[in-house]
């Protein structure tokens, strides 16, 4: 059982620096999100509330399987349509970033999803109040992140049960046909 | 920047243990505890870290819970100062006065005990003269719920946050990780775990890499 104010807070702490996701299930995460959003509807519909839509948005980074570092960057108005970002994927290289539009309701999100540990990077939200009260901001705030956090573990929920799933090799192969450049 | 206004860049933690009943008071001590102090000398080189208000980092006084704690929200900055001397300049100005050491004392070398005098003052005089680097880095922490978010990515700052949260509150933090999406699916989690990554290189068709 743990003793506040034993130790110096890093030791045997599980999660932690050495005990990382494996880089391979963010990347297929990441391309589960693109193609889902380019040949689908990009769409989660929840039992008892409000779906939401996805798309990527201005960004697509990649890296070589394998390595950490980025080796190549696509940006600029949906990157996620060229046949520059494909062609990555048909030579090998697999997603590191991706940049990410959501919508629910009448609210709108971006944020970019880095590494292998899908954390949230520039996240923008639609929050409206400025000034005022910090109570009020705070409550706004948090209340609009624990949104997007929620949309994504869902979405990331969706990615594993097809990843976790038999399907998966059959919709790996209508991907590889898509990346080539033929239908997806 | 992220907590009041702003895009948010944060790491997000597990905090690992209870709250102890009405903690409010007992935390207004921790965090005055661990605040932020600036140094007593003005040549004093080491890293210093402590807690300072969201609002100003020059506010390090965590006697009024109206500053920090917003319902069950607890809002406060990690601020860490460091003095880097400027290295050419240093070098150079060193150089100067080993120079007119030997003039002044009709030598050829600066003896090594004369140099370590000389590269002691000068270090002392040239950090009494430097401002220090500050960082700062927001933590908004869902005292109810147990997780926080700390508005930093940098691997060094998660770890001086970690271990400063540990001495003020006695909680271990857990990184999130996107398994945690999968916990109440433990089968999904193992099967992801032990997948490959998906090549969609033509040639590999079936393959999996990493």
């Amino acid at each position: 059982m743990f003793e506040p104010g034993s130790g110096d807070g890093n030791e045997g702490v599980p999660g932690g620096a050495d005990d990382e996701t494996p880089p391979h299930i963010a990347s297929d995460f990441y391309l589960w999100l693109w193609y889902s959003s380019e040949v689908g509807r990009g769409q989660i519909d929840v039992a008892d509330e409000s779906p939401f839509t996805w798309w990527v948005d201005d960004r697509l980074s990649f890296r070589s399987a394998g390595e950490d570092k980025v080796n190549a960057v696509l940006t600029g108005e949906n990157p996620s349509t060229t046949p520059e970002a494909r062609a990555a994927l048909a030579g090998g290289k697999v997603l590191r970033d991706v940049r990410l539009a959501l919508r629910r309701d009448d609210r709108e999100y971006a944020v970019t999803l880095r590494g292998s540990n899908v954390a949230v990077a520039g996240a923008k939200i639609p929050a409206q109040l400025k000034t005022g009260d910090t109570t009020e901001i705070v409550l706004e705030r948090m209340f609009l992140y624990e949104e997007l956090h929620w949309m994504i573990g869902m979405m990331f929920r969706k990615f594993g049960e097809a990843r976790a799933s038999a399907e998966w090799s059959p919709f790996a192969d209508r991907m590889r046909t898509w990346a080539a450049g033929g239908p997806a | 920047m992220g907590a009041l206004k702003g895009s948010i860049s944060a790491r997000r933690y597990q905090v690992l243990g209870e709250l102890p009943p009405d903690f409010t008071p007992i935390y207004i001590d921790k965090l005055n505890d661990n605040a932020f102090r600036d140094a007593l000398s003005a040549a004093h080189k080491e890293e210093r870290l402590g807690w300072a208000q969201v609002h100003n980092l020059l506010d390090t006084d965590f006697s009024d819970s109206n500053l920090w704690l917003y319902q069950q929200y607890a809002v406060f900055s990690l601020r860490v100062d460091k003095k880097v001397l400027p290295a050419t300049l240093f070098r150079a100005t060193l150089e100067k006065r080993q120079q007119t050491w030997c003039k002044a004392n009709n030598r050829e070398k600066v003896p090594f005990s004369a140099k370590a005098e000389l590269r002691e003052t000068l270090e002392l005089e040239m950090l009494a003269q430097t401002l220090p680097r500050v960082s700062i880095a927001e933590v908004v922490w869902n005292t109810r719920e147990g997780w926080l978010l700390f508005h930093s990515h940098a691997e060094a700052q998660n770890d001086r946050f970690r271990k400063l949260f540990h001495r003020t509150f006695g909680f271990i933090l857990r990184p999130f990780a996107p398994l945690d999406f999968v916990s109440d699916m433990p089968e999904v989690a193992a099967r992801l775990m032990a997948s490959g990554g998906t090549d969609l290189r033509p040639a590999h068709l079936g393959d999996d890499h990493v």
